[in-house]
């Protein structure tokens, strides 16, 4: 068609050509927002939760609480004050009433060293009020700045009560409550991709064949059966995962059933178009020779097709569970339950980073194991 | 009787592989057709059983039309016609035993034969046929696993399951090795004189003069030749097979003969 050109109009389309190219490159890098130093110098905001991805909350002992505790009149001279022993875990506090709004010191004094200690007030209601957690140094020593609140006045002689809890960790490591809920959410993920992928294999499977052109593709009217199961996997294949999985969370609420629907619908999709696929790459030799001995339509199917396609349909279906493991972890993000439902959860509420590592780290374990397990089967079956 | 009377097949994208081909066989003949690849033997050899629907022309068994039997009667027809073919057409995957036994699908319960039900009238059946082929103890491998000439034989046992009157055998030695192919054939000569009616397309010409009790000629979808098998002298040959095709087939004629 070119090769008439004169080599200097071939030039001119060559430079065109690259002009454009560079444009196009360029363009995109713009609208990416490409700023590379950015990656090093805002490292620090990453790594208070890449830390705690890094040290997951799997394990846990049981704890055991001491407490000591203190009366604290506010305002002064409506309750008795409290005296301060000088010996023993005991409080101290550098005033020994205050007003409100006033801030005082407060100490503690020979208590366990290196612990974690809840501190807090116990009200005259019988409410508590946090204070603050602190840790105590070697010698079993904390301080602790605190802001008298109003809440915390006496009521009727009864003063308010400072409280220090001290958490001791005894006995063996055991499973943290975040790593049972990440399994239990692990499971209820793989589950969801299982009985999705089930389900999609159900309606599929028999569809496709009608979407084979090799089987269903005769007549009139076997043309219009094809020409519809294929337009019906085209369209329900428009649809993307995430956006089925918002939709149905959005009609069915949040939740592992919206998840599996959505992961349904797609799933079929994709085994459809493969299965079909399948099914008219197969050798055509058996199925004429299963027809001449007399057969119908049916026992052709069933005795010159499926044995050729099963290893390809159950590779299909096991990589699709696998896929759908994936997925799920996604679509749990926008509502769809499981262990994406719960990782979302974790990483929004801010003080979850820890458990949503062990999420994180669940997934990556789950992934891969799976992964490892479609590749093993699909291996066997070729 | 099998009455071929103007076949003619044209393939949708225009091809004309048959021609206006008429012939008769009679019961009891090792009719063999020969051609070059692509002047219409297998689908001749599908038209009889509508494997391929002829675009024009009758085919008469006896008395019946077959090219205007219902879907259901073609079935029953079918029944009566075994098939072997070049590629053996196994289902590879499956054990010989089924590959045997799916031969008889035309006769057994269909709801039964879906469940995979046989009964045991129909495996003995199958086991005396792969007998017959002397591969009976390889009953339970997996066709792939044996070799072309044993996979050809399971092919013969598959089309014995059918009680067939005619068999329509298509190129079925031009996959194996040339030394095997009198091992096929002979089965095949043997159903011949116990009664069946054969017809075999056949690439080499010793073989032909081997087993053929008539010949028919195919070149570019038309019958260029119709006899018996001493007639095809060199004058023939080179009709059927071109000038072309002369030397190289004239060599191997003289080779094998």
């Amino acid at each position: 068609m070119k090769k008439n050109l004169a080599p200097i109009a071939r030039l001119f389309w060559n430079a065109l050509g690259i002009a454009i190219l560079v444009f196009l490159f360029g363009a995109s890098y713009r609208v990416t927002q490409i700023d590379f130093p950015r990656l090093v110098r805002d490292a620090y905001k990453a790594r208070d939760f890449v830390m705690a991805f890094l040290s997951p909350d799997v394990v846990t002992r049981d704890v055991e609480t001491t407490v000591i505790e203190m009366n604290f009149p506010v305002p002064c001279g409506s309750a008795p004050e409290a005296e301060m022993p000088d010996s023993g875990p005991r409080l101290v506090t550098n005033v020994p009433c205050a007003e409100a709004r006033q801030t005082f010191i407060l100490e503690g004094f020979d208590l366990l060293p290196n612990s974690e200690v809840n501190v807090s007030w116990l009200l005259p209601t019988g409410g508590t009020l946090r204070i603050g957690r602190v840790t105590t140094d070697e010698d079993g020593h904390f301080l602790i700045e605190v802001e008298v609140r109003p809440i915390t006045a006496a009521q009727d002689g009864v003063p308010s009560r400072i409280t220090a809890e001290t958490l001791v960790p005894v006995g063996p490591l055991k499973p943290s409550q975040a790593l049972l809920d990440v399994m239990r959410e692990m499971f209820v993920t793989i589950f969801m991709a299982l009985l999705s992928t089930t389900i999609a294999t159900i309606i599929a499977a028999p569809l496709s064949f009608l979407a084979a052109s090799n089987i269903t593709k005769r007549g009139v009217l076997g043309t219009a059966v094809y020409y519809i199961a294929r337009s019906f996997f085209n369209f329900i294949r428009s649809f993307e995962p995430l956006v089925m999985a918002s939709v149905f969370a959005f009609w069915l609420g949040y939740g592992p059933f919206a998840g599996s629907l959505a992961l349904t619908v797609v799933t079929t999709a994709s085994l459809g178009k493969l299965f079909s696929e399948a099914v008219e790459s197969i050798d055509s030799g058996p199925i004429e020779a299963i027809q001449a001995t007399g057969a119908n339509r049916l026992q052709t199917v069933l005795y010159a097709v499926v044995p050729q396609i099963v290893p390809d349909f159950i590779s299909f279906i096991v990589y699709h569970w696998d896929i759908n493991v994936r997925i799920s972890t996604i679509i749990g993000f926008v509502g769809g339950g499981g262990i994406g439902y719960y990782l979302n959860e974790q990483i929004n509420s801010m003080v979850g980073y820890h458990r949503a590592g062990t999420a994180i780290w669940a997934i990556i374990i789950v992934v891969w194991a799976l992964d490892f397990l479609s590749a093993e089967v699909r291996k066997r079956l070729t | 009787m099998l009455r071929i009377e103007n076949l003619t097949k044209i393939y949708p994208n225009g091809t004309r592989a048959l021609h206006d081909v008429s012939f008769e066989v009679q019961d009891g003949e090792f009719l063999v057709v020969i051609g070059l690849s692509g002047s219409g033997k297998s689908t001749l050899l599908r038209c009889i059983n509508r494997l391929i629907e002829p675009t024009s022309g009758k085919i008469f068994w006896d008395d019946i039309d077959i090219t205007a039997a219902s879907p259901a009667e073609l079935r029953h027809i079918r029944r009566h016609i075994g098939m072997v073919f070049q590629q053996f057409n196994l289902v590879k995957r499956s054990s010989v035993m089924t590959n045997v036994l799916s031969g008889r699908l035309g006769y057994a319960n269909p709801w039964l034969s879906l469940l995979g039900i046989w009964p045991a009238a129909d495996k003995e059946m199958a086991l005396k046929a792969l007998e017959r082929v002397g591969i009976a103890d390889k009953a339970q491998s997996r066709a792939d696993a044996l070799s072309g000439g044993q996979q050809q034989r399971v092919g013969i046992a598959r089309a014995l399951m059918q009680d067939p009157k005619i068999i329509l055998a298509d190129e079925p030695v031009a996959s194996l090795d040339p030394v095997l192919s009198h091992s096929i054939l002979q089965y095949l000569e043997q159903l011949n004189k116990d009664g069946l009616t054969v017809i075999c397309s056949l690439h080499f010409l010793d073989l032909v003069h081997r087993y053929a009790t008539r010949v028919i000629a195919l070149k570019d979808g038309v019958k260029v030749f119709e006899g018996l098998p001493k007639e095809i002298d060199r004058a023939k040959f080179k009709e059927i097979y071109g000038e072309e095709a002369q030397e190289v087939r004239a060599a191997s004629f003289e080779a094998e003969a």
